[in-house]
């Protein structure tokens, strides 16, 4: 018996936001999330539940002024049909590849893959490599305000955001990168399909003959969070992928991952496999 | 207790009007409150694809969606999909194919298959495995399943 | 007339690619499962279960749950003083007394109007545990001052008493071990002594489980008059009729079992479990229909698993290849009560005993009770585990003695009608057959040296192919008082046959087959036959669908039965037309002469003799009981009238960064008698050997400390269609001469030999051995460094 007391489908930002200040709202897009927590008893529904998949606003992909904006109610089929991802945002639109399945992926958006923070989520790996920005809106005093916060702040624990409670987290913006700028996402799990990353990670440079430069690393399922990986970049920074400089990546890897033991892997192999894959992402930027 | 919503929508081409709990899903929607049992109860958190549904075009397990999120849309289920040329081909194809054993996850697959039929009609093995890849099957080892698919394209 | 429209060419059924008979329902989504039946007034039932391991009951209170708006009945134990114990050693209460034993233990139900209220009213359900020492180690369990998980008779622990004067077939042990089982053939000391090679290993086989995609659930009503009716989908309804009847007190006839269309069994629903009597009572209790459905998780938690087993095994060989020795021990984990999980021995002594010609062979297994959950029978019931030991000591012995590892298995095949010292006799037997064909099919000799001599290049994939064979019972298997089938069949006024048979349909096609043979006998089209199994009140006896045989046994069945109508018709139809009954046939819905002229038309030929002074109907019946035999007191004798073979090469391709094991191919080679419906034996090849992948690949029911750990298919793997291998499946037909039409069953065949074959191949990619199941990525990663622990002995003697 859940408790609800009402239901609501908003069709603006406005309206939506109006109802979560009145506080005490479970908010929904898709389900792929909210429905098997609350099956689960991991989620208790608030008094109003509120539907955010109805709001125009939060769809689309545009362009504008070098700066793309993802629609938070983008799912992870369109984001993968989508010509923009698939040519500029190489890592983000592989990891919508590998996103569990069509049936998911039909229904699984952005914003909530976004929200729900999983420590191994499958697109905020790249999205923390592509430098993304949340925007967030609400209504903190009756009228309706907009921030932007980088990804990387914005996650700060599995499952938590800084998204406050009267806020709706509205779009994502990935600032268009270098000419060059090319990126790749890896993600280790045990089956093709339908699994929860065992590992994943993101990696992101622009090319300036065979050196690398404004390298991105963000690795998945290795930490409270996704998590960018500011040694491993400097090791690479401004160098030939070539062997010294994989070693030399491979062991700041070692230093910032604090993987854990579960029933999917060890700490001791998500260890091995951080350094082994990046191993040879590293040598096929090399190669390639 | 959940509040009751009223919801609006279209099933199967016909134009539906229902009170559903709030926190119902569209799977125990459609099973207990619009009786239709073809769409299964698998496993309940989106990880085998018995409850495969269709709505508003595109493949989703109706287990993980809110029977609410009906409201204004065109949902079919398989006893939809059944009654029309592409869901008699697809069932042909099946029946011949021998893609059919205990049948349960069956109706899931037809679903998803006709989805995946529709989105891209050229589709190879490697592409119909890996459309199928959100259905389990415990019985027929999909060999059979993604041969009825291909012969239903 | 033209010529070709008097007669009638013979064609014959056997061998074609027949669809199943109910695929079409079943794609449009309009077959009613058990979950999808519900019944006017019925109730909803839901199980509370412990949430200790090991605890003693202090008491419960369902007080508030009683009081709930919604709920008709809480039970507990002490509601119903007068249940017994159900399961193979009859050591379980459906309701438990006194004590808790594992995390999946029934100790209150409730009947409300929904599963909604009833889920909220388990929720007001007080208990109070006295916790017990837990027991979740095989090895401990046979230690001195273990706990003994089954210390005192039921109701001996302060709990309710059970009924004065009901008799209790259970008592307790003086120590942990639920059954024990010793087979011995010849002298394993002096074949030790004849041997140049012995090899030795621990094997550890792992927990996995059936995943149907439909879960267990039950209809229990009672009718005015007291009788029984449930829904179910029992494998056995005939045998559990007859245990329901003894629970309740009341007499067997009175017992209905319905079989709605099962969303799988692979073995699952060959014993009774608690969920079945607990519907039973409340429906007994609130005198509604009572319908309990598991939820998925409920299902990974609280149904049967396959047997884990340790397992001790030493082989040997002489230098010319000639098998000398095998001796196994094993510890079987019962779990916290008696399933058939702990009969797996008479299945894998086979194995040990009978795959490849041996002269010594001894084999002991204890099964112990823990707090862990319990095993029951699962396709191919102890073969996958014998096998996979068995067939790596064929790669390791031949590798001792330098043999090429398929010559060393061809030396030792058996050949037709060779009989084991442990009483079998193999009257048809493919087995060299099925070895040549599968190597020759899928190159095995020479991409085992290619992949051997890859081992040590630089690429990081590494390939290779294992070689597995196994053997199975393929006639039925003689374990109850009758192994048989009964089947009664009519043919209308219009030529339409029912076929009323005592085999179930599990979803393996039987109504399919059975149809077919009897097409075959009556010269008719699969659309004449109507196929009724699934009525205790209208289908005669069979004992099961179990060890692979309802392809046999109510094969041979169907066709007794369909001769008898054959022979019936035929001989009405000599005496009307004045030739010898023996010079006609039935073909194409008609009676036919030996040149295929056509005579009568069937339909109206019946009808003459219906509508005759003699008003005959065409109504026979069969059974059929199997010319095999039980076992004796030492597990000897010739259980099956017919055994199958079966060998597998897989392919496999190791990521030797991740321990990724890819499945590339299984190249099979089946003795199957005959292919009766190739659609159908295809099937269940193909659905065979992906269960058999996903057993070595990628299943595992994590069971620590007594709790499953991964109860959803998020975190239990099963195989996906992007993972299955390439399958090359061939036929070796033998033309058993028992079986309908030369065939025999197949079942589970397909599972048996695939790990074991995907174990040698990983070997040959890698120069690995790995003796423990299964092979994940991180536990393949691990052996590949000598990090894996092997599994160790430390059985107490």
């Amino acid at each position: 018996m859940s408790g609800i007391e009402r239901y609501a489908a908003p069709r603006t930002l406005e309206e939506a936001a109006e109802l979560l200040s009145a506080g005490g709202a479970t908010v929904f897009a898709g389900g792929t999330d909210v429905m098997p927590q609350a099956n689960a008893g991991r989620l208790r529904f608030q008094k109003t539940l509120l539907n955010i998949g109805r709001i125009a606003e939060l769809r689309g992909i545009g362009e504008s002024n070098g700066v793309v904006r993802i629609g938070a109610l983008t799912t992870i089929t369109e984001l993968l049909e989508s010509p923009l991802v698939r040519g500029r945002f190489r890592a983000l639109w592989q990891s919508c590849d590998h996103f569990a399945s069509d049936q998911i992926r039909n229904a699984a958006t952005l914003g909530g893959n976004l929200c729900n923070a999983s420590p191994a989520g499958d697109t905020l790996v790249p999205l923390l490599v592509l430098d993304a920005q949340v925007v967030l809106a609400g209504k903190p005093n009756g009228t309706l305000a907009t921030r932007r916060l980088p990804l990387a702040g914005f996650l700060t624990g599995p499952g938590r955001t800084l998204r406050a409670a009267h806020e709706l987290l509205t779009a994502v913006e990935i600032a268009l990168p270098p000419a060059g700028f090319d990126s790749e996402y890896f993600k280790f799990g045990t089956r093709p399909a339908l699994d929860i990353a065992a590992i994943s990670i993101g990696l992101g440079a622009v090319r300036e003959g065979r050196v690398l430069r404004d390298v991105r690393v963000a690795f998945g399922a290795v930490a409270p969070t996704p998590v960018r990986a500011p040694r491993v970049e400097a090791a690479l920074e401004g160098r030939i992928a070539d062997d010294a400089a994989i070693d030399a990546a491979l062991e700041a890897a070692a230093d910032e991952i604090h993987p854990i033991s579960d029933i999917r892997a060890s700490d001791w192999y998500r260890r091995e496999m951080v350094r082994n894959m990046l191993q040879r992402m590293l040598c096929d930027v090399r190669e390639g | 207790m959940s509040a009751k919503v009223e919801i609006d929508f279209t099933l199967n081409g016909v134009r539906e009007q229902r009170a559903v709990a709030a926190d119902m899903s569209a799977l125990a929607m459609l099973r207990d409150v619009v009786g239709l049992t073809g769409t299964k109860y698998g496993c309940g958190e989106g990880e085998c694809g018995a409850c495969t549904i269709r709505v508003d075009g595109v493949t989703l397990n109706a287990c993980l969606m809110f029977a609410v999120d009906c409201d204004g849309r065109e949902v079919t289920t398989i006893e939809g999909l059944a009654a029309t040329p592409p869901g008699e081909k697809l069932r042909a194809s099946f029946v011949e194919h021998g893609a059919v054993q205990c049948g349960f996850c069956t109706p899931g697959l037809v679903m998803q298959a006709s989805h995946l039929i529709e989105k891209n009609p050229g589709a190879g093995e490697e592409e119909i495995r890996r459309g199928i890849e959100g259905n389990l099957c415990r019985c027929t080892g999909y060999r059979k399943i993604i041969e009825a698919i291909a012969g239903a394209k | 007339m033209g010529e070709a429209q008097k007669t009638v060419a013979r064609e014959t059924l056997i061998g074609k690619r027949i669809p199943k008979m109910d695929a079409p329902e079943k794609a449009s989504g309009r077959t009613r499962y058990l979950h999808d039946i519900d019944l006017p007034g019925q109730l909803h039932a839901k199980i509370l279960r412990s949430t200790q391991v090991h605890a003693l009951i202090k008491s419960i209170d369902t007080g508030a749950a009683k009081r709930l708006p919604g709920v008709h009945a809480v039970i507990t134990a002490a509601d119903v003083p007068w249940q017994r114990p159900i399961g193979v050693a009859k050591d379980h209460l459906p309701l438990k007394t006194g004590r808790v034993r594992s995390l999946r233990d029934e100790v209150a139900a409730v009947a409300a109007d929904s599963v909604e209220i009833a889920a909220a009213a388990l929720a007001l359900i007080r208990v109070e545990y006295e916790p017990l020492p837990p027991l979740t180690d095989p090895v401990e369990a046979l230690q001195p001052g273990a706990p003994l998980i089954h210390p005192e008779p039921h109701g001996g622990d302060g709990g309710p008493q059970l009924k004065p004067g009901a008799p209790v077939a259970y008592t307790g042990k003086p120590d942990n071990v639920a059954m024990t089982f010793e087979y011995a053939q010849g002298d394993v000391a002096q074949g030790e002594r004849e041997s140049d090679a012995v090899v030795e290993d621990v094997f550890r086989l792992h927990y996995v489980t059936h995943c149907c995609m439909g879960v267990s659930g039950v209809i229990a009503e009672f009718d005015a008059s007291g009788n029984l009716l449930l829904h179910s989908n029992t494998q056995v309804p005939f045998l559990h009729k007859r245990e329901f009847a003894e629970m309740l007190g009341i007499d067997p006839g009175r017992v209905r079992i319905i079989q709605p269309p099962i969303g799988g069994g692979f073995g699952s629903k060959l014993d009774i479990y608690p969920f079945e009597p607990i519907a039973i009572f409340l429906a007994r209790a609130t005198g509604r229909p009572v319908k309990l459905v598991y939820t998925r998780e409920e299902e990974f938690e609280a149904s049967p698993t396959r047997q884990p087993v340790l397992l001790k095994l030493r082989s040997g060989c002489t230098r010319d290849g000639a098998l000398t020795f095998r001796a196994v021990e094993t510890l079987h984990d019962n779990g916290a009560y008696t399933s058939w999980g702990a009969t797996t021995p008479f299945v894998m002594m086979q194995t040990v005993s009978s795959l490849y010609r041996l002269p010594h062979c001894k084999y002991r297994t204890r099964a112990v009770y823990t707090n862990n959950p319990y095993a029951g029978s699962f396709r191919g019931y102890g073969n996958l585990q014998a096998t996979f030991a068995v067939e790596a000591h064929m790669d390791r012995l031949a590798d001792a003695i330098g043999m090429d590892p398929l010559e060393f298995r061809l030396k030792n095949a058996q050949q037709p009608g060779e009989v084991t010292p442990q009483g079998m006799h193999f009257g048809t037997c493919g087995f060299k057959e099925c070895l040549s064909t599968a190597a020759a099919r899928s190159a095995y000799q020479r991409k085992r040296l290619e992949h051997a001599s890859r081992q040590g290049d630089a690429s990081p994939l590494k390939r290779g192919v294992g070689i597995a064979s196994m053997l199975h019972v393929g006639g039925g298997a003689k374990i109850y008082p009758s192994d048989g089938c009964g089947t009664i069949l009519k043919i209308d006024d219009f030529a339409h046959v029912t076929l009323i048979t005592g085999a179930s349909e599990i979803g393996q096609g039987s109504e399919t087959v059975l149809a077919q043979l009897v097409c075959e006998e009556l010269g008719l089209p699969l659309s004449s036959v109507t196929v009724v199994n699934n009525d205790t009140d209208i289908t005669p006896w069979d004992v099961g669908v179990h060890a692979s045989r309802t392809t046999f046994i109510a094969g041979n069945s169907a066709i007794g039965a369909a001769k008898k109508a054959k022979d019936k018709i035929l001989a009405a139809a000599a005496a009307k037309s004045g030739r010898a009954s023996g010079d006609l046939q039935l073909s194409g819905g008609f009676v036919v002469t030996p040149e295929g002229e056509k005579l009568f038309e069937l339909g109206k030929f019946l009808r003459s003799l219906h509508f005759s002074d003699k008003a005959d109907l065409v109504m026979t019946t069969f059974y059929y009981e199997p010319p095999s035999h039980h076992q004796d007191r030492e597990f000897k004798g010739d259980v099956s009238a017919a055994y199958a073979w079966a060998s597998q090469v897989a392919e496999v391709e190791v990521d030797t960064r991740t321990g990724i094991v890819k499945l590339l191919s299984i190249t099979a080679a089946h003795d199957v008698g005959r292919v009766l419906n190739r659609l159908g034996i295809e099937g269940q090849i193909e659905g065979g050997v992906v269960m058999g992948q996903g057993y070595a690949l990628t299943e595992n029911l994590i069971v620590e400390g007594g709790a499953v750990k991964n109860p959803s298919f998020r975190d239990y793997k099963l195989v996906t269609a992007p993972e299955i291998p390439e399958m090359d499946i061939s036929f070796i037909e033998t033309m058993d001469g028992e079986g309908p039409q030369g065939a025999k069953g197949v079942g589970e065949a397909p599972a048996i030999c695939v790990a074991a074959a995907v174990a040698n191949a990983i070997h040959n990619a890698t120069g690995v051995r790995i003796t423990s199941l299964p092979f994940t990525p991180e536990r393949v990663y691990r052996a590949l460094r000598g990090k894996l622990e092997a599994p160790v002995w430390n059985v107490p003697a």
